[in-house]
């Protein structure tokens, strides 16, 4: 047994008791004292960090036809995710924001199984689609390094980037109204500081290196990214992942199964369903006064144009909306040379100017002592053409992306026939309010003329229409599971009770009520009072309603291609 | 398109006219100023301004037993971010997520800030302290008065620093009058104990990180050590020597994938494993005549024994191909520097200490330790399980003492300066034991701390039921959401990891410093001041006078461990443990400068009073619960992520960590039992025991073997459906294999 020197016990007799002792013990909590005490000393050590991890950056840099890549070695990549965290602390982002993330792929056979964690941030492209689709030119890749910058200031928060890039990089911060991006951590490579996830890998799985241009193009053309990732073709990303092992073929992201809807954007939804009812509705007025002649005299013409202008101001509205930063909503026009949505706003700007002096012109005649009539023809004509560029913009936006469920056939038809579908009742909706404001008997004879047309117009396009969006549901039938198969069964899915409301709405507005009021016609000989009425308002509600729900659904629906997620 | 690409990637951008008009380009402003990056001005590198600090301190991390040093960032003395500590011996610069998290878990809406008590209504319902440590004096004493001072016991946990942990126990047991009391490091390191006890004479891991790089052969066993503990994983791959590494785990992980040989063996048949590798070392005479003859005992009993296990036993019991077995012992026996490494694959099992014997056996019987990358390691779980192992005062009297021994009585007495006659003469009961008790009603008031046992404690429905017993259950804990804290009758507010200070013990034996760094919320409390306030109020205050605070306990624990093999009365205090980057025990007084890694029995003398260690084997037993035709299916539970700690109280904290992990229960399955169970990845499934059944998502992947299933046990349900069995030595519970069946969810 050892002896073992007592300690002295007399150092504090500090006998308090009761609430005493719990107020001192809860000052003492609250004291940071001592915290002063071996920062001090931590401060009088503090030495350089004696690693500068430089032998993961390039010795120098990047020459002409070379940029700067982040090389991720797969065998290394155990999965740890520190790289995440890192990047998120040492980049001051907020709470939940983060600009990397690992996933999972899994395959291979019992007898040989395979799981392999890829850490992924942006790709610093050849071809950035986010740059390209930028409105507003917030993004630069720099001449020398490569990188692939987000100006934050310059951003509007349009969101488009996040939907151009396919690898889910951009992300929009709704606290911000803004988009920000991983920049490879620019400001340290520039003072030879490793970027944060490269300096806090354990593994050092994640390097830069220097690429050659050149052979980022051959790469992109011969072989594949990662499994089950997005074509490199799109954009040309720059990051290399290695790994001496081969990949088994089965090899998929663990999360390859799951199916989830997308952001719904609902400014956008209304932006696109209101300035698609609008250049509709001016063309089929123009369409009609084409083929039969709208008489002078009666009130159609310029209540359809009025109401034609004034979806497509609360459209453009809408857009608004859906800007984070709305204020600088003007910076669109710096885009106009590559950006398709530079050029949309730019059109939709002129088809709003056109519209609007259209509409002016057809209320104006004959209510002012100046003959407009000779300028109602060009001006329609022009309306129609700025609209039908604009909305041909509108489709490029989606088909830029190169997403499948938005390829220019699907997207195009499905726009062109919302036009046509909304424009006709749009139609029936003005003459409802040019009967109820200025009932005359011209109109009712006009109104007799035209209806069996509209009517038959109406259904035969919401048929084709809803045949073409229903065609998606054979996609069901396949095996692979492709980006189609992927919208189809989120629709049949998750999404089914919008998909349901949305063939009932497009039924009901499309073709029962046309019927309806084209049985009206023939059995009555007119078609008159409260079930005028209601059948021409129940007819635009449901074909304006189905309308809303068919977009809501072509942005939910939408398979975004990504990189290998993780489980979920 | 491809036209406004080509015109797009050359872009000479509209900048030109833009640059005179700010409002159309602005190249930066506010929103880029946010994000700026500028020089540290302590510490290093570039950093946010949020992280900017006007100095740094230091602070070994809570988590894990990996035992990483963080640099804690202060502005006015307020720690404001983290960065890990560049030249600690432990990390070297890096940190998991938990670590690069652990400051932002503190600062959560359901941090316990007020005692809370249970009402007449059956609500909890703040009060003051004092009503709160009243409460707790009169109710606890009432028990005892009518069902005798045994009859309350605590619970105590692997992650509040060694100073608290010893003044619980000693408030406890020595001022309280409890005998039972136990930690959640009996459902960790319990079987590491044991079998370090039998084996060598004591608890003592032997090894230091440095052994990672140092080692040409590297054994796993039932360890994820790339997902466990990350940063060790670190150590792996810093290896020079393109080490051989072999993984025995019957699940594919991250771990097996990196390693050169995966022995995917059938659940729980390690042991036979090592008894045929064993055998199999003997028949080739693989092995270290010279060191089994000077430094061991009990090698031909072990040598007679382990001929029962012929490779054709081990192949049809192990599942596994006679030439991976033959290969593996061949890579035991081609090593010149094996190092054996386990973790919870091998803790957590009905014949745990047999098998970390049996592996123990093998670095004996060929040599492998005492030298540079050699040892049978296990790698802990919690941050403080290495404190709790000595310090706790539960199963071992404190510094590693023996209740039963008069000697180690006295010498704790004289130390403490208490009536010998405190000290109780045996050792608590375990953990499900205690359970137990409280089930035949022989313990009636419960005091836990810092741990959760209604979320991890084996069948967990059960566990639930007998908590929900007792007359007064107490928790304290740093939030008052865990899923004890809800059915507790008293909730304690505790200040969290970084709100006070003291010593963790790492996996490697290093001793290092927790720092105070931040405010506790509230009227939070540092578990030491509760204890303190406690004592005051039981009226056994004059007792701990001198456990002033954790620096002054610190040298109580010093004097307690004098003469032990963990004497660390070398150490002056904590700034010698902030300077030297951690101490590993032992460090006797007198000692000369620690080395930075520090291993034990390079001079093959071990902790028995003859020097030597034992080979201890036992025949092995089949699984506790065998499938059956209605549950057909063995249920492995581990790990699932980095970002996941536990039962979660704290990683489920951090938005960013939530991001990192499934945030549904999910359920790996083979795509052969997939395909006959007609399910697929992502569908709802319910998997179900004898004892409950959860509900969570497939995920289809041959990483599990056909009539397996791997459900994480971060989840709340997972330990519905596990067994309660126990290995017989160490009590620690089996959570790794029970029978389950799986059906779709709709069906």
């Amino acid at each position: 047994m050892i002896e073992l020197p007592v300690l002295n016990s007399n150092r504090s007799p500090s006998p308090l008791s009761g609430p005493a002792l719990v107020a001192q013990l809860l000052a003492e909590q609250q004291a940071m004292s001592a915290v002063e005490e071996f920062s001090r000393w931590h401060e009088l050590d503090a030495k350089p960090t004696s690693r500068q991890y430089r032998q993961l950056l390039p010795a120098t840099p990047p020459g002409p036809g070379e940029q700067y890549a982040f090389e991720v070695d797969l065998d290394r990549c155990s999965g740890c995710k520190a790289c995440v965290v890192a990047c998120h602390t040492l980049n001051g982002l907020d709470e939940s924001e983060t600009w990397r993330d690992v996933g999972l792929m899994v395959g291979g056979s019992t007898s040989a199984p395979v799981m392999q964690h890829v850490t992924t941030a942006c790709h610093h492209c050849l071809e950035p689609a986010c740059m390209i689709a930028c409105p507003v030119n917030a993004y630069e890749k720099d001449a020398v390094t490569g990188i692939v910058k987000h100006l934050d200031d310059q951003c509007f928060g349009c969101q488009y980037c996040t939907l151009a890039c396919p690898y889910e990089v951009p992300k929009y911060h709704a606290g911000l109204g803004i988009v920000r991006k991983c920049d490879m951590c620019s400001s340290r490579l520039a003072v030879g500081e490793a970027p944060a996830c490269v300096q806090s890998c354990p593994h050092e799985a994640i390097v830069i290196r220097t690429v050659n241009r050149r052979q980022v193009l051959e790469d992109a053309e011969t072989t594949a990214f990662l499994p089950a990732t997005p074509d490199p073709q799109i954009t040309l990303p720059t990051t290399s992942f290695k790994t001496k092992k081969p990949f088994p073929r089965n090899l998929l992201p663990a999360d390859y199964a799951r199916v989830s809807a997308q952001h719904a954007h609902w400014p956008l939804v209304v932006m696109l369903v209101l300035t698609q009812l609008s250049v509709g509705a001016f063309c089929v007025g123009l369409a009609l006064d084409a083929l039969v002649v709208l008489p002078g005299g009666t009130s159609l013409r310029p209540v359809h144009a009025v109401a034609a202008l004034g979806f497509g101001l609360l459209a453009l509205g809408s857009s608004l909306l859906h800007l984070g930063r709305p204020q600088f909503a003007f910076r669109a026009i710096l885009g106009l040379r590559h950006s398709w949505l530079s050029r949309e706003i730019v059109a939709f700007g002129l088809f709003a100017g056109c519209a609007s002096a259209y509409a002016a012109a057809v209320y104006l005649v004959g209510r002012i002592d100046f003959n407009l009539e000779p300028a109602i023809e060009p001006l329609g004509w022009s309306v129609a053409a700025t609209g039908a560029i604009a909305v041909f913009c509108s489709v490029m936006i989606y088909v830029f992306t190169q997403r499948e469920y938005w390829s220019f056939s699907r997207v195009g038809v499905r726009f062109t026939l919302t036009c046509a579908l909304l424009g006709i009742a749009a139609m029936w909706l003005s003459i409802l309010a040019a009967m109820i404001a200025a009932p005359s008997l011209q109109l009712t004879e006009l109104v007799a003329k035209v209806s069996p047309l509209l009517c038959q117009a109406l259904i035969v396009t919401a048929v084709v229409k809803l045949t073409w969006e229903a065609a998606i549901f054979r996609h069901l039938l396949f095996r692979r599971m492709t980006p189609l198969r992927r919208s189809a069964m989120l629709q049949a899915g998750d999404l089914s009770r919008v998909t349901l409301a949305r063939f009932a709405l497009g039924l009901l507005g499309g073709v029962m009520m046309p019927l309806f009021i084209l049985r009206q016609a023939t059995e009555a000989g007119n078609v008159t009072g409260v079930e005028f009425v209601a059948a021409t308002s129940l007819l635009f509600i449901a074909c304006l309603a189905g309308e809303l729900l068919e977009r809501y659904l072509f942005f939910t629906a939408c398979a975004a291609p990504r990189m290998p997620g993780g489980i979920r | 398109m491809s036209t406004t690409q080509t015109n797009g990637a050359g872009m000479p951008p509209a900048r030109d006219f833009g640059r005179y008009i700010p409002l159309l380009l602005q190249r930066t402003g506010p929103l880029t100023e946010t994000l700026s990056l500028t020089p540290a001005e302590v510490g290093n590198g570039l950093l946010p301004q949020q992280i900017q600090g006007d100095s740094l301190t230091t602070s070994v991390c809570g988590f894990c037993s990996t035992g990483c040093n963080l640099n804690i960032h202060l502005r006015d003395q307020q720690a404001i971010g983290l960065s890990p500590a560049p030249d600690y011996p432990v990390n070297l610069g890096m940190a998991c997520p938990k670590g690069w998290e652990a400051l932002t878990v503190l600062d959560a809406p359901d941090r316990a800030t007020r005692p809370l008590l249970r009402n007449a209504a059956g609500k909890l319902e703040p009060v003051s302290w004092d009503v709160a440590a009243s409460t707790f004096t009169e109710r606890m004493k009432a028990i005892q008065r009518e069902h005798g001072p045994q009859s309350i016991a605590f619970l105590s946990t692997g992650q509040i620093v060694t100073e608290e942990m010893a003044l619980l126990g000693a408030l406890a047991k020595f001022g309280m009058g409890m005998l039972h009391g136990d930690g959640n490091t009996r459902q960790c390191m319990a079987t590491a104990v044991v079998a370090y006890k039998q084996a060598f004479g004591f608890d003592a891991p032997p090894y230091t990180y440095a052994d990672f790089e140092q080692s040409d052969t590297i054994v796993l066993v039932g360890s994820n050590l790339c997902i466990a503990h990350p940063i060790l994983w670190q150590r792996v791959m810093r290896n020079q020597f393109d080490p051989n590494i072999i993984a025995i785990d019957p699940r594919t992980t991250e771990t097996t994938m990196a390693a050169s040989q995966h022995l995917a063996l059938q659940p729980k048949s390690d042991l036979t494993l090592f008894y045929g590798v064993a055998n199999l070392l003997i028949e080739r005479d693989w092995i270290d005549h010279e060191f089994i003859d000077a430094h061991t005992k009990g090698f031909d009993e072990f040598a007679a024994f382990v001929q029962a296990f012929p490779l054709t036993r081990v192949v049809e019991e192990t599942g596994l191909a006679p030439e991976a077995i033959e290969q593996f012992a061949q890579s035991i026996h081609d090593g010149l520097r094996v190092s054996f490494w386990w973790t919870m694959g091998v803790n957590q099992s009905h014949q745990a200490v047999r098998t970390a014997q049996a592996i123990i056996n093998l670095a004996l019987m060929t040599g492998n330790i005492g030298r540079p990358g050699t040892g049978a390691n296990s790698i802990t779980g919690q941050c403080n399980a290495m404190g709790s192992r000595l310090f706790s005062n539960t199963t071992n009297l404190l510094g590693g003492h023996d209740f039963a021994n008069a000697e180690h009585r006295q010498k704790v007495a004289n130390v403490l300066a208490i009536d010998e006659s405190t000290i109780p003469q045996e050792a608590s009961w375990p953990y499900h034991r205690i359970m137990e008790g409280i089930l035949r009603r022989e313990i009636r008031g419960l005091w836990v701390v810092a741990t959760n046992p209604a979320h991890s404690w084996i069948n967990q429905e059960t566990a639930r039921d007998i908590l929900s017993r007792l007359d007064f259950l107490v928790v304290q804990d740093m939030y008052h959401t865990t899923e004890t804290a809800r059915i507790a009758d008293l909730v304690l507010p505790a200040a969290a990891w970084g709100e006070k200070e003291g010593t963790f013990i790492n996996s490697e034996r290093r001793i290092g410093v927790a720092s105070k760094v931040s405010r506790a919320p509230g009227e939070a409390l540092a578990d030491f001041h509760i204890f303190k306030l406690l004592a005051e109020y039981w009226g056994c205050g004059e007792m701990f006078r001198r456990w002033e605070s954790p620096a002054a306990v610190f040298e109580i624990l010093k004097q307690l461990s004098a003469g032990q093999p963990c004497d660390v009365t070398g150490i002056d205090d904590y700034e010698m443990l902030r300077d030297l980057g951690g101490v590993q025990w032992p460090y006797p007084a007198g000692s000369e400068e620690p080395a930075t890694e520090r291993r034990l029995f390079a001079d093959g003398r071990f902790f028995h009073s003859d020097g030597r260690a034992k080979f201890i084997c036992e025949e092995p037993r089949p699984l506790p619960e065998p499938t059956t035709s209605k549950y057909p299916f063995t249920l492995l539970t581990g790990r699932g992520s980095v970002a996941q700690w536990h039962t979660q109280t704290r990683t489920a904290k951090s938005a960013v960590l939530r991001k990192l992990y499934p945030e549904e229960l999910y359920v790996e399955i083979n795509p052969h039992d997939a395909a006959e169970q007609r399910l697929g990845s992502g569908d709802l499934v319910v998997v179900s025991s004898q004892r409950g059944a959860v509900q969570g998502r497939a995920l289809v992947t041959p990483a599990v073997q056909p009539g397996q299933l791997f459900i994480p046990m971060h989840y709340e349900a997972t330990n519905r459906l596990t067994h309660p069995s126990f290995d017989p030595y160490s009590h620690q519970p089996s959570y790794k294999a029970c029978a389950v069946r799986i059906e779709l969810a709709s069906r």
